[in-house]
């Protein structure tokens, strides 16, 4: 009852306690968002490396010329794995990474995948000098999300600038001519140098990788864009355990089918129709079949006659991109039932393994 | 032991705000976006389906005098169920042919219905249903403040449906453009807006247009931190003559009195010195 009886002196504790939660509030007369930047740049720049490559090159007179160029990296565990983009550190005879403190470690190459533009390097720093950032989840971002960006633009480490995602689900192409799916595209100035850095949210975690921007200058206008962190997840993981990543194939070229053949020919206007068949492929021993005659129109020499891949699974084909991007969706070895149809009309069913594609390939 | 029971709803009730202001908080914390961000995907969500792409073709001629279609992009926003769509001049000013992207990504031919030229503004209009228009609301641009957030959605460089944002950088700003034209009394901003965005919206946080999008200074010809947006004030102003309808016809009317007294005070005045 005496507790009770001291109602307003609770009452008081409890204002009183609000009033010091609040303190900070009035103290630092900052805004919510300020804040949460500081915050986040003192937790997650100590995660961010630069890194520096050297790559040999030969003059007009075949004199040996070094030239440098700079990325940044992020470090992902505490044995001192570092993802970076493959176009940061791809021909570089030497690797330095420089850690936020200032310490230079001589980097090794892990693994690379060019065809997602990612690469995974490692120093043999102590792991208590090694601060990791947090992997998140890039499948539920909103458009309108702020989200920050560090790096080492033009060689100016630790840099941060701050944006939005401006869309999602972008598909770029990587140097290779590879599709890159569900790209993040944000407005935070991402620069020349800032490649191979992380993007990460407002809660401090990974949600993707900066890879690229649009721009006709070569600066940022503010149109950049990030390697979604899920596709990269995968990849980091058999970049460390194999040095690659093995992609799925059906060993079969494949493009989409022409508007114009498929009215002439009576065939159905969406599908990938196959070109050629690698022999002993998976798409070989399934029994499917390449082009057997060349046309050509206009300036254009096409090879038709081979199978029409109308069904991958239970998803229909419309063209050749999505064909890729469904085999993607599958691991090698899986089992995939597709519905093909020749030129003659004959539909039928086709089992095939898919196996692994060749790296050098 | 009645007044105790009132100090003791009293401490429930204070408890009970104190649970609730922590409850806040930690689910603040759980969703992981701030009070910002939140507010940012909600307006894109509701705004997204007013904004459309418009792609031009126009016809220029090369070096044989041959006709080249050029197409170009911009964006739009769509002021009403009827399919009208508010835009830049320089968008569809030199276009053959135009067409709409809707948000749902289905195209639609438009046809233009009311320029003005020396506001870089004009109208268009669509066929497409009603309920595939979403019209967005306009807001007060007399009201507006340096240093405000804004956000601004478009179709830079044929990206569509790209939302930026930035802060409100200058009020009532006199720009020239190379051709000597000048645009008066504009809303400067640092939100990243790139050819394409053209035509497009600036909204304030709550979600309504208080710009179009018109013009960046850059010595690049893209975003350097420098764009520029017509007040929307200015846009609701030049409407009913964009729209034409009956002020158009309000317009002829006033010119034609305006003729009828002018020669009847000439005649009049010469009628004296006959």
């Amino acid at each position: 009852m005496k507790l009770i009886k001291s109602g307003a002196g609770v009452s008081s504790i409890i204002l009183l306690t609000l009033y010091m939660l609040m303190l900070p509030f009035f103290v630092y007369a900052m805004t919510e968002d300020e804040k949460n930047n500081i915050e986040l740049y003192k937790k997650v720049s100590p995660g961010v490396v630069n890194i520096t490559s050297t790559v040999l090159e030969r003059d007009f007179f075949f004199n040996i010329v070094p030239r440098q160029g700079v990325g940044s990296g992020s470090i992902i565990d505490k044995k001192g794995h570092i993802l970076t983009n493959n176009h940061v550190i791809e021909d570089a005879s030497k690797l330095e990474v420089t850690l936020s403190d200032g310490s230079k470690w001589a980097a090794k190459l892990v693994g690379t995948d060019p065809d997602s533009d990612l690469a995974v390097l490692k120093i043999d720093a102590p792991a208590k000098k090694l601060v990791v950032i947090p992997f998140g989840e890039s499948s539920s971002l909103q458009v309108g999300q702020k989200v920050l960006a560090i790096g080492n633009p033009f060689g100016l480490g630790q840099t941060l600038t701050t944006g939005i995602i401006s869309s999602v689900g972008r598909t770029l192409r990587s140097p290779t001519g590879v599709l890159v799916e569900d790209v993040i595209q944000t407005d935070a100035p991402i620069n020349p140098g800032n490649s191979g850095g992380p993007l990460i949210d407002s809660s401090g975690k990974l949600i993707g990788i900066n890879t690229a921007i649009f721009s006709p200058t070569g600066a940022s206008v503010g149109i950049g864009f990030a390697i979604p962190v899920d596709t990269a997840k995968v990849i980091i993981k058999e970049l460390i355990e194999k040095g690659y990543y093995a992609y799925p194939w059906i060993g079969a070229t494949i493009a989409t089918m022409s508007q114009y053949f498929a009215s002439v020919f009576g065939l159905p206007e969406e599908g990938a129709v196959i070109v050629s068949v690698v022999p002993g492929g998976p798409a070989d021993k399934a029994g499917l079949r390449g082009g057997s005659r060349r046309l050509q129109v206009g300036n254009h020499i096409l090879i038709v006659g081979g199978d029409i891949i109308l069904k991958f699974g239970s998803k229909k084909v419309t063209d050749a991109d999505q064909l890729i991007r469904l085999i993607r969706k599958h691991r090698p070895g899986d089992r995939v039932q597709l519905l093909v149809m020749d030129w003659d009309g004959h539909k039928r069913k086709v089992d095939i393994v898919l196996g692994e594609r060749p790296r050098s390939y | 032991m009645n007044v105790s029971r009132k100090a003791g709803f009293g401490t429930h009730i204070l408890l009970f705000v104190l649970l609730s202001v922590l409850l806040v908080s930690f689910q603040k914390q759980a969703y992981g976006y701030l009070q910002k961000e939140l507010n940012n995907i909600r307006i894109y969500k509701k705004v997204r389906k007013g904004v459309v792409n418009i792609t031009s073709i126009s016809i220029t001629y090369d070096f044989f005098y041959r006709p080249v279609p050029v197409s170009g992009v911009g964006s739009g926003v769509v002021i009403s169920k009827k399919g009208y769509i508010v835009t830049n001049f320089h968008v569809v000013g030199n276009a053959r042919k135009l067409e709409v992207t809707l948000a749902d990504e289905s195209k639609w031919p438009a046809k233009i219905v009311g320029i003005a030229r020396k506001n870089d503004l004009a109208v268009i209009q669509v066929s497409a249903p009603a309920e595939k228009l979403t019209p967005l609301k306009f807001g007060d641009s007399k009201k507006l403040k340096v240093g405000q957030e804004v956000l601004a959605l478009g179709n830079p460089f044929g990206l569509e449906q790209t939302l930026t944002t930035g802060t409100i950088s200058f009020i009532g700003r006199n720009i020239r453009d190379s051709k000597g034209r000048i645009f008066r009394d504009l809303i400067q901003t640092d939100a990243a807006i790139n050819p394409g965005n053209s035509g497009g919206p600036l909204l304030n946080t709550d979600g309504e247009v208080i710009g179009i999008n018109s013009a960046i200074i850059s010595p690049t010809g893209s975003n350097i931190g420098i764009g520029f947006a017509i007040p929307a004030h200015k846009v609701k102003a030049l409407l009913p003559g964009l729209l034409g309808g009956w002020s158009k016809w309000l317009s002829y009317l006033f010119a034609f009195l305006l003729l009828w007294f002018l020669f009847r005070m000439i005649f009049r005045n010469q009628k004296r010195f006959y």
